[in-house]
């Protein structure tokens, strides 16, 4: 308990001290609770994700960084590794290839590489990875771009 | 309650299952965070019944395991009974190989008092930080890591405000809140190491995975749980410059007629060797482990 509090205190500090390095990241770490973050990453250029804006729902457990935080999307999104009712993401770094070495920002940065590069072979929304596994890449990317306009993009624009 | 099981033992497979076949509509409120949950309470009572590291037990006690088992086996521990006093196990947990390394490590320290060891390793672990660095890790991933060794490296060293029991030591190397992490800290320097001479290692990977360098220590060095192999005992003991025996306990036979049992001493490429065992034989290892397809044991010579 001590260890993990300590550690995401210095990414806390990282995190203030890199914000101009990172523009796609925007994290922000609860003010209560220093185990609850919440993210807002922009979607990846040249893919149906572009333009949108995606929070991401962080909780740490006691045990981090020995365990990997639990990530999920909050923003509604269609892409073959993203559970389309809950968010729960499917990454192996979350998982049983998680290490120390990763952090929340790096977390971060791995999940917009996913976006940008789905793996349709795990799926946890099979529609689209069923789209993409029949070559119909057309198919899912407007699918894709629909649900960026309709949930990650702003009203106004 | 077997469906839960069923689902934890195929892993992730099935958890792209149960979003595809409606017919468990049961499971899809199961998500891989409940199988992790799940996961870490079986951990915790696999913990229950044996602890990271275990007691000293007589080489007889190895020997119960396979009454009734193969025969070259039981040979074989005949023959470790007449070098070997006692063997130390530690839990399965895919960390075996540093957990006893660790624990062999510093009970070394301990009862030689090896100051001069402690003064020759410094040098390498900062040589190792500079690796981490090197390759691109931040300090904050790290650093508490090797903190947290360099103070258990002081602790085994008596006469000081810090200094522990041997005891004491036993009970560290089974709290999860130190042991883990220095388990981690050698899985950073193995993969350093790995990393920094990339090109030595490469070959010896490709035989193992097929993946790059990178991509094997981050999948298979660096994850706490992932088994260790010829290349990360090679990697760590070369960073540290501490030579390992690893003996050898498996079926293998040789057909000259009398069993013997093999071990490979892992020795490292940098010059400045520690002392063996508390005398002053350099070039011997003074860790000493058993391994058994899939898993590592202490042993301690007699």
């Amino acid at each position: 308990m001590q260890a993990s509090r300590a550690r995401l205190f210095k990414e806390y500090k990282e995190v203030q001290r890199e914000k101009a390095v990172d523009p796609d990241i925007q994290l922000v770490c609860d003010e209560s609770n220093i185990f609850k973050w919440t993210a807002l990453v922009k979607g990846p250029s040249e893919t149906p994700y572009e333009g949108g804006v995606f929070q991401l729902a962080f909780s740490v457990p006691e045990q981090y960084p020995l365990q990997p935080p639990q990530v999920r999307f909050l923003t509604k999104i269609f892409h073959p590794n993203v559970h389309f009712k809950t968010g729960e993401i499917c990454l192996d770094i979350l998982k049983n290839a998680w290490s120390p070495a990763w952090t929340l920002q790096s977390v971060c940065r791995a999940i917009i590489a996913l976006m940008a590069h789905p793996e349709p072979d795990s799926p946890l929304n099979c529609d689209s990875g069923n789209l993409l596994r029949s070559g119909d890449v057309r198919g899912y990317q407007s699918m894709a771009r629909m649900y960026t306009r309709l949930a990650a993009m702003s009203k106004k624009g | 309650m077997q469906s839960k099981e069923a689902v934890v033992d195929d892993g992730e497979i099935t958890s792209s299952l149960n979003v595809a076949n409606s017919e468990f509509d049961e499971w899809n409120n199961f998500g891989d965070d409940d199988i992790m949950q799940q996961q870490y309470t079986i951990q915790a009572d696999e913990a229950k019944k044996v602890p990271f590291v275990g007691d000293k037990e007589t080489l007889s006690s190895l020997a119960a395991e396979y009454k009734s088992g193969s025969p070259i086996l039981l040979e074989k521990i005949k023959v470790l009974e007449e070098q070997y006093a006692a063997i130390r196990r530690t839990r399965g947990d895919g960390n075996c190989f540093f957990r006893s390394f660790m624990f062999s490590y510093l009970e070394h320290i301990m009862e030689c008092q090896d100051q001069a060891e402690i003064d020759r390793i410094q040098p390498n672990i900062e040589k190792s930080r500079k690796a981490l660095q090197t390759l691109g890790y931040a300090d904050l991933t790290f650093e508490d890591f090797f903190a947290l060794f360099l103070e258990q490296l002081e602790c085994v060293i008596q006469g000081k405000e810090t200094s522990i029991s041997h005891e004491e030591l036993v009970i560290r190397s089974r709290d999860q809140s130190i042991s883990d992490y220095v388990v981690m800290f050698f899985r950073f320097v193995t993969s350093g190491e790995i990393q920094m001479r990339a090109e030595f290692f490469e070959p010896f990977i490709l035989g193992l995975t097929n993946t790059t360098v990178e991509q094997f220590c981050k999948s298979s060095v660096e994850p706490m749980g992932e088994e260790s192999d010829h290349v990360h005992i090679t990697a760590l003991s070369d960073a540290l410059g501490i030579p390992i025996r690893v003996v050898y306990l498996d079926r293998s036979s040789c057909d000259t007629g009398g069993v013997s049992v093999n071990h490979h001493d892992f020795m490292p490429v940098a010059g400045d060797l520690p002392n063996a065992s508390c005398s002053s034989e350099r070039n011997i290892p003074f860790i000493t482990l058993l391994y058994r397809p899939g898993h590592y044991d202490i042993l301690y010579p007699k």
